[in-house]
């Protein structure tokens, strides 16, 4: 079975070659090649996603590996062209190709009327064979070439609608923000070269504890940084905002439910770095925490639908960082499986919003859409509560075991940021909600009239991650902290776990862990109805009243106490201002002294020189008279001061 | 001091400086040649005067006196067709017309 793992990745490129060379002379109909080329990838990682989790068919506890040939053959250092699968990797590949797949059924609707369709495709097909890579890579140099490769592909994706001035920029800021962690990534690959002499993982895993600890700690935080980056954690947040300027589906596959899962991958693939070195998971757990917190506060105030559920994403990942480092190792994974696909509902169904009011993402002329686009409504409605963390659904199983594990590990501080996060969750999701479906109709009064559901191609794939969204928590989930998906993974964290000397407390429903989940529960509640009051809409079946208050809200976010919370969070704590006056002012002014100084030092020393030598040249050139007699006269002299400096010699030190 | 060293020596450089001069102030090829043949046996006499007074060096300097004739023959021969050779491109003898090698 391990032999159908080459063709997971395979597929896709072979899609995008075609795609990419007969898609301008076949506009038509290449999307079909593109599509088939991810369900049949889909299929395959389905195959072996069973076989792995089953922990059978040759896959064994810890997974089996295939080396294709030999990518770098040098003396003294090689890489491998090679996969491995385990069931971590068999988690990924399910959530990759799933919503991969589903992302692609949808953009056949939504990009139905771009005539750069056939391009749009190639760059998924392109972005699909990246991502399985680097989910399949058996060796860091692999993934970093896999971690590149969707980097590109973002950058391309982001800027598809590059005559937008606004889209190239963000292209360019999420491509240079991301180089700063890959940055950290390449030399933390290069660090474990030099300390254990491979780079193949599993090679790496077994060896990273003879290391000295100073290495295990600057190798885990040079990975770290790599994962900052891509998964856009504080302070690399900054992009993926502004990624929100590529198509919708695009930031519903890699701005939500792939490629920014990355990091916590990486994290988690190479837990026993991590497990070795105690002080950089802190650093994570307070990274990840604190991102949580500070996207939340941002996602209350903004007004683009996308960038609230961008905001929205950048907290969730950074949950699953905390969970990471606090040693919650499977309740990350389970928050990044359930995430990928209830956030990946949200994203396709803002895109459907959007199609909806032609184009338009301020929520703030959006509003009482629920009658008109039924399904998009539902299905977005089952998204919220997902990720608010409703009980039964996705997203309250694998919160539960992230704030479980925070408060069981010791952790109190991240236990309490993460118990507020969840609260501030629930609220901005219903924020969205009620001002998207609920209450009056702002929607410009010409386009009011246009305003449909969108093509069964584009609603299909909604109802399909609706389904995951709801059953994923109790299927891979309960009973809690010991259902499928622990088994499944038990055997990649079991080492890390053990030596970090951590037993497990079983989950107690009548102990700690029910009061934790009928708390968040009910903070979660609370924060839903205070968002229905404010944002809401009447409710006369079910007797309850509370129309939008728009004016409430105003009034409250202008109290002197929480003003500058209000400016802060409206204008995303001043990130982008300080990057601009950091790095853009500054390092502009800073770049022009380089320039300064290359043009005039540098240049001018070489310059210089080659002036002086012309000058010179210019200057003894006339001294070549070409008459012999000249040369020879130049002999006789130089023959008689040689002669009078002898004599002088002799004469005077005699 | 007519049969000592350092008469010999005297002449000896008498003889170099004029054939130094010849060299410098002639213009016509040939006499600068001579020149040079002034300035070589000058050298010789030279060699041959230290030869004559200093006993050690006798048999030495008698070689090294055969060397430099053989040599200055060999440089005559060789200065010479160069001069003819020139001549006939240029057609003149003087060599201040002989500066093509400034360019």
């Amino acid at each position: 079975m391990i032999y159908l793992v080459p063709f997971i990745p395979l597929i896709p490129l072979v899609g995008f070659v075609l795609t990419g060379l007969f898609g301008r002379s076949h506009q038509k109909g290449i999307h079909e090649v593109a599509i088939w080329a991810v369900v049949a990838s889909w299929v395959v990682s389905m195959v072996v996603a069973f076989g792995a989790l089953s922990h059978g068919f040759g896959f064994g506890d810890h997974g089996a590996g295939i080396t294709l040939w030999n990518w770098i053959p040098a003396t003294g250092f090689s890489a491998s062209m090679g996969f491995y699968v385990d069931s971590l990797t068999a988690c990924l590949l399910i959530v990759v190709t799933t919503i991969g797949m589903l992302v692609h059924f949808y953009s056949v609707g939504y990009m139905a009327h771009d005539p750069g369709r056939w391009r749009f495709f190639a760059y998924l097909n392109l972005f699909m064979f990246s991502m399985l890579l680097l989910v399949l890579a058996d060796n860091f140099l692999l993934v970093f070439a896999g971690w590149e490769l969707v980097g590109l592909c973002s950058y391309l994706l982001i800027g598809f609608w590059f005559p937008r001035r606004s889209a190239a920029v963000a292209a360019k800021k999420a491509f240079l923000v991301n180089r700063v962690g890959d940055m950290g990534f390449a030399l933390g690959i290069m660090a474990i070269w030099t300390q254990v002499g491979t780079l193949n993982m599993q090679a790496v895993f077994e060896k990273v504890g003879a290391i000295p600890h100073e290495w295990q700690i600057a190798i885990a935080l040079l990975i770290f940084c790599g994962a900052v980056g891509k998964s856009a954690q504080f302070p690399l947040h900054v992009w993926l905002p502004d990624a929100m300027e590529g198509p919708t589906p695009v930031s519903a596959l890699i701005h939500a439910a792939t490629m920014v899962n990355a990091g916590v991958y990486l994290v988690a693939r190479a837990n026993p770095i991590f497990g070795s070195a105690p002080e950089v998971m802190v650093v994570v757990a307070a990274i990840g925490i604190f991102t949580a917190i500070l996207a939340a506060s941002i996602a209350f105030t903004q007004t683009d639908i996308k960038r609230v559920l961008a905001y929205s994403t950048i907290s969730q990942l950074g949950y699953m960082f905390a969970s990471l480092g606090v040693g919650a190792w499977t309740a990350a994974i389970f928050h990044l499986m359930s995430h990928g696909f209830f956030k990946g509902l949200l994203f396709l169904g803002s895109g459907s919003v959007i199609h909806a009011v032609d184009g338009e993402q301020d929520m703030r002329k959006m509003g009482g859409l629920a009658r008109k686009i039924p399904i998009t409504y539902v299905t977005m409605l089952i998204g919220s509560v997902a990720i608010a963390g409703v009980p039964p659904l996705a997203g309250f199983f694998s919160k539960d075991e992230i704030l479980g594990g925070a408060l069981k590990n010791g952790f109190l501080w991240v236990w309490a940021l993460g118990f507020a996060v969840a609260g501030m969750t629930a609220f901005y999701m219903f924020r969205l909600m009620g001002m998207t479906f609920w209450g009056q109709s702002h929607v410009d009064p010409e386009k009011e009239g246009h305003i449909h559901e969108s093509p069964t191609s584009m609603t299909r794939p909604l109802i399909l991650l609706a389904i995951p969204a709801v059953f994923l928590g109790l299927l891979i989930g309960f009973p809690p902290e010991s259902g499928l998906l622990h088994t499944w993974l038990a055997p990649i964290f079991e080492h890390t776990i053990a030596a970090s000397g951590r037993t497990e407390a079983a989950y107690n429903f009548f102990g700690i862990d029910g009061v934790l989940a009928i708390g968040t529960t009910a903070l979660v509640a609370i924060a839903i109805v205070l968002a229905w009051r404010l944002f809401g809409v009447d409710m006369p079946a079910l007797g309850l009243r509370a129309q939008p208050r728009p004016d409430r809200v105003r009034e409250i976010s202008a109290r002197p106490g929480l003003a500058f919370f209000y400016r802060g969070s409206s204008n995303k704590w001043w990130f982008d201002d300080l990057n601009h006056l950091l790095f853009v002012v500054w390092g502009g002014k800073l770049a022009a002294a380089v320039f300064w100084f290359d043009r005039t030092i540098i240049d001018g020393t070489v310059n210089g020189m080659g002036a002086v030598t012309t000058g010179a040249g210019a200057r003894l050139r006339h001294v070549q008279t070409g008459r012999v007699q000249n040369y020879a006269l130049g002999i006789a002299i130089g023959l008689i001061a040689m002669v009078a400096a002898y004599l002088l010699i002799l004469i005077r030190w005699r | 001091m007519s049969n000592s060293l350092d008469s010999y020596l005297i002449l000896s450089g008498l003889l170099f400086a004029i054939g130094t001069f010849g060299f410098l102030a002639r213009r016509n090829a040939i006499s600068m040649l001579m020149s040079i043949e002034l300035m070589l046996n000058a050298a010789n006499l030279t060699v041959l005067a230290f030869g004559a007074f200093v006993a050690p060096l006798k048999t030495h300097a008698a070689v090294i006196a055969l060397l430099v004739i053989a040599v200055a023959a060999a440089e005559a021969t060789v200065g010479l067709a160069i001069i003819i050779a020139i001549f006939r491109n240029k057609k003149t003898p003087l060599v201040d017309e002989y500066d093509t090698m400034r360019d």
